[in-house]
């Protein structure tokens, strides 16, 4: 399934702001997307977006890791008890395992940071159109689906101080 | 502080990425002699595995040598790089937008030389796995979790396998910018690289919040690596080593070696690909600020460490500090004290900090002087314990010098692999520092 869209090029980061202020939430510019070459704040509030669910992934990365952390060696220990030290066996040494836990914590939440950023940005994504070369470089855009040049959607976005307004079809 | 920019964010791309084009000849000659170190450190390593561990010159009663200097060396240099990349972002200093690229990637290289020694000093590194990982042997005994070496294990490999994630997320949305800019099979090759980025304002909001929180958790990362590496030391009750100042002492000098390193790193790199415009003079002057701050810290820890030996008025304690200073090692000691406290000093002076062949200079001194301090904590504590029927001597054997060479060698050989296909400077951070394009004259 193809679907084709309007996208507006813009050169400048207040353009591009004050055209996102005027469309969000408006029904007849839905599932329009803003591309920008770096994470500009202004686009940020701008948009929106409330705070990220990323936090989420973390803290239950995190928690799985400190548990996992003293799990393991607790087990091991269980499993083979070092009896040293005049300790009899089913004593454990927690202090040794603050150690484990807490470097589990790091790489698990790590991992699970990483995989929120991945999955709330739907990526990795085989199948994303490249709308515009030059938004990875110096250049802003927005794009909105379903719409065509002369709608009255394109005006709005004309009149925003796009450089460059053109039709571009998005893959399924 | 107003920086003055002579590039606009127009320049970025352009200017950052010519080192996927054509570098000087220096850099391929270069990657050839860091090439040739490596076969050098091979074949040691070759001959040590064949004929066995007395190729080495560590024997009774030093039994850790120029392998675990190395290894204790190479985790300190990581550590400006996460330094640099978790904690200044954290802190908002805009000067380490343009270094923390190199410097992460500096990070990921050394540590996984540093992983090498250990499996290069146990000999037999295919049994290596039973005492590392959590692997029964085949007495169905696991390793011992109250060993500071096997905290070490889970340390070192949680540090390398984050800062590979940190820097990689990092590099996507750059990775992304490559792919707009080549054809062909190189498109494909960074496109699969970059995940399909797009740079759309909501995956930049996600990446933005989970950067911030991979950070943080790097941040206490980076303070607890060093700290049990110094426990494989100050765990012991050996004399010299057996001290609690051990974890703040190991991390400064680490970080000390470590923005050493990447000065002297991004010195070359900056000249080498015409970065000048990119990476300011302000920007390699703070990296020398934040040497001179650690290098502060490292002195005082050398001085608090020589009071507390005469003021425990432990004999043993204060014999092996006394045998540092005026001993038969004592050569590397005062190496290690003039390189790392003596020689920095020149950059409390701004003219001095500003001329960058000579701080260049000092830097390359502080790296060596760091690889001697570590030489000198292994060495004379191992050397003379507390019994003088046991002391020994230890000097480095040929085989042993070849591999430290390699590793050096293998370091820099994977250092310019990266600088040739990678963007060596964050675009997309480095855009955030600059004049943002604005139609208007920016109002407040």
């Amino acid at each position: 399934m193809s679907e084709s869209g309007v996208l507006a090029v813009y050169k400048y980061l207040d353009q591009v702001v004050d055209v996102m202020e005027k469309i969000k939430g408006r029904a007849d510019f839905a599932g329009h997307e803003v591309f920008s070459p770096t994470s500009y704040h202004e686009i940020e509030h701008a948009g929106g977006f409330g705070s990220s669910p990323v936090k989420w992934f973390t803290l239950v990365g995190g928690m799985t890791g400190t548990i996992s952390g003293f799990v393991l060696p607790l087990l091991c220990d269980y499993d083979w008890p070092m009896v040293v030290g005049g300790k009899t066996a089913g004593i454990y040494s927690l202090p040794a395992y603050v150690i484990i836990g807490f470097e589990l914590t790091i790489l698990l939440g790590a991992i699970a940071t990483i995989a929120g950023m991945l999955v709330m940005g739907r990526i990795p994504n085989p199948k994303a159109t490249i709308m515009d070369v030059r938004t990875t470089d110096d250049h802003f855009a927005i794009f909105v689906p379903g719409i065509d040049e002369s709608s009255e959607q394109a005006t709005l976005l004309r009149s925003g101080g796009a450089s460059e307004i053109r039709t571009v079809g998005v893959n399924g | 502080m107003t920086e003055k920019w002579t590039k606009t964010v127009s320049d970025v791309n352009d200017g950052i990425l010519a080192n996927l084009n054509n570098p000087h000849p220096m850099f391929y000659v270069a990657w050839v002699i860091s090439g040739l170190c490596v076969l050098l450190g091979i074949g040691c390593w070759a001959y040590q595995t064949t004929v066995g561990m007395g190729a080495a010159g560590i024997n009774s009663p030093v039994y850790w040598g120029v392998y675990i200097t190395n290894f204790v060396f190479w985790v300190g240099i990581g550590h400006a790089g996460t330094l640099i990349s978790a904690i200044l972002f954290l802190f908002r200093a805009k000067w380490r937008n343009t270094v923390a690229r190199g410097a992460e990637a500096m990070t990921i290289f050394a540590v996984i030389t540093a992983g090498l020694f250990p499996l290069i000093h146990v000999g037999r590194l295919w049994l290596a796995p039973y005492w590392m990982a959590p692997l029964p042997n085949t007495n169905n005994l696991w390793v011992n979790f109250r060993s500071p070496l096997v905290w070490d294990i889970f340390a070192i490999s949680t540090y390398l396998t984050v800062s590979l994630l940190f820097w990689y997320m990092g590099m996507v949305p750059d990775l992304a910018s490559i792919r707009d800019r080549v054809k062909g099979f190189k498109r494909l090759i960074y496109g699969l690289l970059s995940f399909g980025w797009r740079g759309t304002a909501k995956q930049w909001h996600h990446y933005e919040a989970g950067y911030g929180f991979l950070a943080a958790l790097a941040t206490p990362l980076v303070l607890s690596v060093h700290s049990v590496v110094s426990w494989d030391f100050a765990m012991s009750l050996q004399p010299g080593w057996h001290t609690t100042i051990f974890p703040p002492y190991f991390v400064a000098g680490a970080i000390l070696s470590g923005c050493s390193m990447v000065y002297t790193l991004l010195v070359p790199i900056r000249k080498m690909f015409r970065f000048e415009g990119f990476i300011t003079e302000d920007h390699l002057e703070s990296c020398l600020k934040l040497t001179l701050l650690t290098s502060s810290i490292v002195a005082y820890a050398y001085g608090i460490e020589f009071f507390i030996a005469w003021y425990s008025g432990n004999e043993q304690e204060w014999a092996i500090f006394r045998s540092r200073a005026i001993g038969p090692y004592s050569f590397y000691f005062w190496t290690m004290v003039f390189c790392n406290c003596i020689f920095p000093l020149i950059w409390w002076s701004k003219r001095m900090r500003r001329n960058i062949p000579i701080s260049m200079f000092v830097a390359v001194l502080v790296n060596v002087g760091m690889w001697f301090e570590r030489y000198n904590i292994v060495l004379s504590s191992l050397v003379e314990d507390f019994v003088p029927g046991s002391w020994g001597h230890y000097e480095p054997s040929l085989i042993e010098i070849g591999i430290t060479i390699g590793s050096f060698g293998w370091f820099f050989f994977w250092f310019f692999i990266f600088c040739k296909f990678f963007p060596i400077v964050s675009m997309s951070e480095i855009k955030l520092i600059m004049p943002k394009p604005m139609s208007r004259a920016e109002q407040k």
